[in-house]
């Protein structure tokens, strides 16, 4: 109820908002009976409707009709309503005859018909039109309701009448008691007179009819105050009549039942013999609304607005039509909401066709699905079912929907990407943050449930891969750490003193496999000699990496030769034939001159070889040679 | 006027000078030399089983290679002077020998074996 009177202030308030934005109304000639095309309203009306296109927004309840909102009610409601009108059957009621009816009666009302011979005739023969009118069910006996009001203002007026008699005859009555008080006035100054003597002198006492004219003036000022009652209630009834009028025209109008407005208007012209064409029922409360208003509703902007709501209906259900025959559904769809919702009770809207209706029903319920998916943010599910509306509606704009849809999904990625990286960081408060925010963008997003797995199981890994890192750790198996280098970072995230073991042992295979490159690289330029060096080098403290074996083995039948060599020497210097060791070395140096390996150990045994020389001649501790530097062999 | 033939003098002095000749010449032709008593050093077994040398006395004519350290002695690196080429082999020599080694100087020597070492006891260059 409380809506419904909000509508009608909306209204009301379209009235008031075109009105006081038109010029200053012109003089009124002759009154106002008759003058159905006010000047003054159609410029307002003008104004009033050359404004943008109208809308419906279900969620609100509200509906944009040339440019001011109506509030059709509570949303749910209104989506329920418009929902049985798309699965109601379509009414099979003569409505052509019923529009009729109709018409006709507005007809026996209007100016050009209504005469001074036809004037009581043509609003009986209306007034009689009104029952053959209502026995029609789309009418909902709103005729019936316009046909009590007329009788009632018709009672009304014959009461009017027994009070304007009633007046008329208590006035004769006053004029007489009031001659009557003349008469006896006159006479009691003329007894006055004769008991005088010439000079003006009273000679005798006398007060003969004194009292009865009192009584009289108290009968005649009696008279007067009936006189008054009768008039303050011919004022009462009358204004009450209107009142009731307007009332049940306003309501037809907020009720969008246009052609009964327009009916009781009509009535309403007739009846009152046009004597007051102001609106008085709700102007207070549109003042409240749109404090603009020295402006006051007139008949004229009620018919107005129910006249062009009417064609408003009539074009609307046009353009559906057209829409529907180009198969442009989604569109049809929209303006048969707004139709609907401006005019529900227009013939034409409640005679669409149900097979269309039906076809609207289905696109109605899709897109409902639809809003609901994008309500509960069901991204993935969305883009199939614009889709699934697409085909049946072609003029569905579904870019801009998908392109919100892919929007929502990268930005939730992008949050949850974000969370990972916090996580991975151990900023626990950061990650929680981002993740809310990627739920709350697509809740049903597939890498959230991951995200989640991912840290249940980091829980699981962690309490896995913490002993194996450390066994690993025990056995020097450097290989093996590093393949998994990236689990036990994530598994050792938070572990600091691990992680540094971590890092170090990373580092150290970083640099074998980088000495690894090398050699195979050597080795690839036909340098097998240099190659081996640097295996030789890594082997000695990686000498259980496979890597490093697969490779010395691949190089080693290259560089047979050379290797053996080494391998002699070293084996000679462990057993401390140093001089046999430095000739093993010299001679390897011989096929490897380049040799940085070679040259240090050549190096270091000639040393090694002078001090043992001494020691053995002398049989005393030797002086360290002096740090010359050895001259490089001579290149072959 | 002296009483002997001329031709004892013209046939005579070539002889000396051949004979001469001769006698510097063939020592070195049958590589023996100073050291000719000694037996030729032999790198390969060396290299292979320095252990069976150990203790001998060997000559060896080589080349310097190379001078590894120099204080109190020398080693050097110095390649035998063979038919096959058989690499460089380090020599120690040791710090009471006057002698100067230049890099492509040959020279012969009596080497001892001491344990693996190969130590110049008394060298000869030629």
């Amino acid at each position: 109820m409380r809506h419904l009177i909000f509508s009608c202030f909306g209204w009301c308030a379209l009235t008031v908002l075109g009105f006081a934005q038109a010029p200053p109304p012109a003089a009124a000639p002759g009154g106002t009976a008759g003058n159905y095309q006010s000047s003054t309203a159609e410029g307002g009306a003008d104004r009033l409707f050359n404004v943008n296109s109208d809308s419906v927004d279900l969620e609100n309840g509200t509906m944009q009709w040339k440019g001011s909102t109506m509030n059709l009610g509570n949303s749910r409601s209104v989506r329920a309503r418009f929902e049985r009108y798309l699965a109601a059957p379509t009414d099979n009621g003569d409505m052509k005859r019923y529009v009729a009816i109709l018409d006709q009666i507005q007809f026996l009302l209007s100016p050009q018909a209504l005469t001074k011979d036809n004037y009581y005739r043509n609003q009986q023969e209306a007034f009689n039109l009104l029952f053959k009118a209502a026995e029609f069910e789309f009418d909902a006996q709103g005729c019936l309701t316009i046909a009590t009001q007329v009788q009632k203002a018709w009672r009304m007026g014959s009461e009017y009448k027994n009070i304007e008699v009633t007046l008329n005859q208590l006035e004769i009555l006053r004029k007489t008691q009031e001659s009557v008080i003349i008469n006896r006035a006159d006479r009691i100054e003329e007894a006055n007179a004769e008991r005088t003597d010439g000079k003006g002198k009273l000679v005798s006492k006398g007060s003969t009819g004194t009292t009865e004219l009192g009584f009289k003036v108290k009968d005649e000022a009696r008279t007067q105050a009936q006189m008054l009652a009768q008039g303050t209630k011919l004022s009462a009834i009358g204004l009450k009549a209107k009142i009731e009028f307007q009332s049940q025209m306003v309501a037809f109008l907020m009720a969008r039942r246009y052609r009964h407005a327009l009916i009781t208007s009509a009535f309403y012209r007739v009846v009152f013999n046009a004597s007051n064409q102001e609106v008085v029922v709700g102007a207070k409360e549109v003042k409240e609304f749109f404090p603009v208003s020295d402006f006051v509703p007139t008949l004229e902007s009620i018919d107005l607005l129910a006249r062009e709501a009417i064609k408003d209906v009539g074009k609307g259900m046009q353009t559906v039509d057209d829409l529907v025959k180009q198969e442009e559904l989604y569109g049809a769809f929209e303006r048969l909401q707004e139709t609907y919702f401006l005019g529900e009770f227009e013939p034409s809207v409640m005679l669409y066709p149900q097979e269309k209706k039906r076809q609207m029903l289905t696109l109605w319920k899709d897109l409902r699905e639809l809003q609901r998916l994008g309500d509960e943010r069901d991204l993935a599910s969305v883009e199939a079912f614009v889709n699934k509306v697409r085909g049946q509606a072609r003029d569905f704009p579904s870019a801009p929907v998908l392109s919100k849809v892919n929007n929502a999904m990268n930005a939730s990625n992008m949050s949850l990407l974000s969370a990972k990286a916090a996580a991975l960081a151990g900023d626990t408060a950061k990650a929680e943050a981002a993740l809310e925010r990627a739920t709350k963008i697509w809740p049903q997003n597939p890498g959230v449930k991951e995200f989640a797995n991912q840290v249940v199981s980091r829980q699981d890994t962690l309490a896995q891969k913490v002993p194996e890192f450390d066994r690993l750790m025990a056995e020097a198996k450097w290989r093996e750490i590093f393949n998994k280098k990236l689990e036990y970072a994530l598994a050792l995230a938070q572990d600091k003193e691990r992680s540094d073991k971590l890092r170090k042992v990373v580092q150290r295979v970083g640099e074998l496999d980088a000495n690894i490159q090398k050699a195979s690289m050597l080795a690839a330029q036909n340098n097998p000699y240099l190659a081996w060096d640097v295996i030789v080098e890594i082997y000695k403290t990686e000498s259980d990496d496979l890597v490093l074996a697969k490779t010395r083995s691949d190089i080693a039948p290259l560089v047979a030769g050379y290797a053996q060599l080494i391998g002699r020497a070293e084996k000679l210097e462990k057993e401390g034939a140093e001089a046999a060791a430095l000739a093993a070395w010299l001679s390897a140096q011989d096929l490897n001159p380049a040799s940085p390996t070679c040259g240090a150990a050549v190096k270091r045994l000639a040393r090694a070889v002078a001090e043992s020389a001494v020691i053995r001649s002398e049989g005393a501790v030797p002086t360290p040679p002096a740090a010359d530097d050895i001259p490089a062999p001579p290149t072959k | 006027m002296s009483k002997i033939n001329p031709l004892f003098f013209a046939l005579g002095i070539p002889v000396v000078v051949i004979v001469i000749l001769v006698a510097i010449v063939v020592p070195r032709m049958g590589g023996g030399g100073r050291f000719a008593d000694l037996t030729p050093f032999s790198v390969e077994t060396y290299r292979r089983d320095w252990a069976t040398l150990q203790g001998n006395s060997y000559r060896l004519e080589c080349q310097v290679e190379q001078q590894l350290v120099e204080g109190r002695g020398r080693v050097l690196a110095v390649k035998p002077i063979s038919k096959d080429p058989v690499g460089r082999i380090p020599v120690f020599i040791p710090a009471g020998s006057a002698d100067s080694f230049e890099v492509g100087q040959r020279f012969k020597c009596r080497l001892r074996v001491t344990r693996d070492l190969l130590v110049v006891e008394a060298l000869e260059r030629f």
